[in-house]
C-alpha cells in the first residue's frame, strides 16, 4: 500500500474503506436468538398451561423469561463489549433505541397489567420499530421485515378476540420476525469475521 | 487553474485507508485496521505512528485480556485534514473555466 495514489484511486479508497467501518456492527444475532426462544417458551407454556395454575401461572412464563433475558443480555453485552475492536456510533444509536424500547415496555406492561388489560398486542406493536429501524440501520432485509411483521401481527392480536389466533400470530411473529433473522443475521455475523 | 497542494500526510494510500476508516467509528484498535486495511503490522504500525505525530490520530495504548491493545481515533485536527484532502481531491475533477 505505498504507490502514489491518483485522485480517482483516493476516492474510491476513502469511499470503500468508509463504507467498511460504518458496516462494522456489534454481533446483534445472539439478542435476538434468545431473546425469540424465551418469548416463543412462555407464550407457548402460557397457552399450554391456561386451563391449569390459575393465573399466578400465566405471568410466571413470561416472568421466568424476561428475568433469564433480562439477566443474560447485559452480561452478554459487557463480554461481547470487550472482545470488539471497533466502536461504531451506529452501535450506539441502537443501543439507545433498544434502552428506549426496553423502558416504554415495562412502563406498558406495568400500566395494561395494573388495569386489568393484557399487554401482549400492545407490546407486539412496540416491538415493531425497534426491530424496523434496526434493520433499516444495519441494511439487513429479514430484520426489516421482521419489524413489518410485528406492526401486522400486534393489530392481529388487538382485533382478535381468539386465543388460539392471538398465539398462533404471536408465536409465526416471534419464529420470523426475532429467531429466522437471528439465524441469517449470525451466519453474516460469523461470515464476516473469517472472511 | 491552480490546484491546491495535497497534504502529503494524507496522500498516502496506507494512511488514506487509516484515516478514512477512522472517519467512519468512534475508535479503532490495531487488529481492525490491520484487517480493514490487509497492511503488515510493522508498515501499519509505522503509518499510525506518523499520523499520531502529525497530532492527525489519537492513540491510546491499554490491555486487554492481558495482551497490549492500541486504539487509534481521528482528531480534530485529523478530520479537518480529511475534509480539506477530500475537498482538494474534488477539484481534480472540477473542469477547468475559460
Amino acid at each position: 500500500m505505498e504507490q502514489e495514489l491518483s485522485p480517482t484511486e483516493s476516492l474510491k479508497l476513502i469511499e470503500t474503506m468508509i463504507g467498511q467501518a460504518k458496516s462494522s456492527f456489534s454481533r446483534m444475532s445472539i439478542y435476538f436468538l434468545m431473546w425469540g426462544v424465551l418469548l416463543l417458551a412462555a407464550m407457548v407454556t402460557t397457552y399450554l398451561m391456561r386451563d391449569t395454575g390459575g393465573s399466578w401461572a400465566h405471568g410466571a412464563a413470561w416472568g421466568i423469561a424476561g428475568v433469564l433475558g433480562g439477566i443474560a443480555s447485559p452480561i452478554i453485552g459487557f463480554r461481547q463489549g470487550k472482545k470488539e475492536h471497533v466502536a461504531n456510533p451506529m452501535d450506539r444509536v441502537l443501543g439507545w433505541i433498544w434502552g428506549a424500547f426496553v423502558i416504554t415496555m415495562l412502563l406498558m406492561m406495568f400500566s395494561f397489567t395494573g388495569s386489568g388489560r393484557n399487554p401482549g398486542a400492545a407490546i407486539t406493536l412496540l416491538t415493531a420499530m425497534p426491530t424496523f429501524l434496526t434493520g433499516q440501520v444495519m441494511r439487513f432485509k429479514p430484520l426489516i421485515f421482521g419489524g413489518l411483521l410485528f406492526w401486522v401481527a400486534g393489530v392481529i392480536m388487538f382485533f382478535s378476540g381468539n386465543d388460539t389466533v392471538i398465539v398462533s400470530v404471536y408465536c409465526i411473529s416471534m419464529v420470523f420476525g426475532y429467531i429466522v433473522p437471528g439465524i441469517l443475521l449470525k451466519r453474516q455475523e460469523d461470515g464476516l469475521r473469517t472472511a | 487553474m491552480a490546484f491546491a497542494p495535497l497534504d502529503p500526510v494524507l496522500h498516502n494510500q496506507l494512511r488514506l485507508a487509516i484515516v478514512s476508516l477512522l472517519v467512519g467509528v468512534d475508535s479503532a484498535d490495531f487488529n481492525f485496521l490491520l484487517d480493514k486495511t490487509g497492511a503488515t503490522r510493522g508498515n501499519l504500525s509505522v503509518q499510525i505512528t506518523k499520523l499520531k505525530d502529525a497530532g492527525y490520530v489519537a492513540v491510546k495504548k491499554t490491555f486487554k485480556d492481558n495482551y497490549p491493545n492500541t486504539r487509534c481515533s481521528l482528531s480534530p485536527k485529523g478530520l479537518k485534514a480529511f475534509e480539506s484532502y477530500v475537498q482538494a481531491i474534488k477539484d481534480y475533477f472540477v473542469p477547468a473555466e475559460g
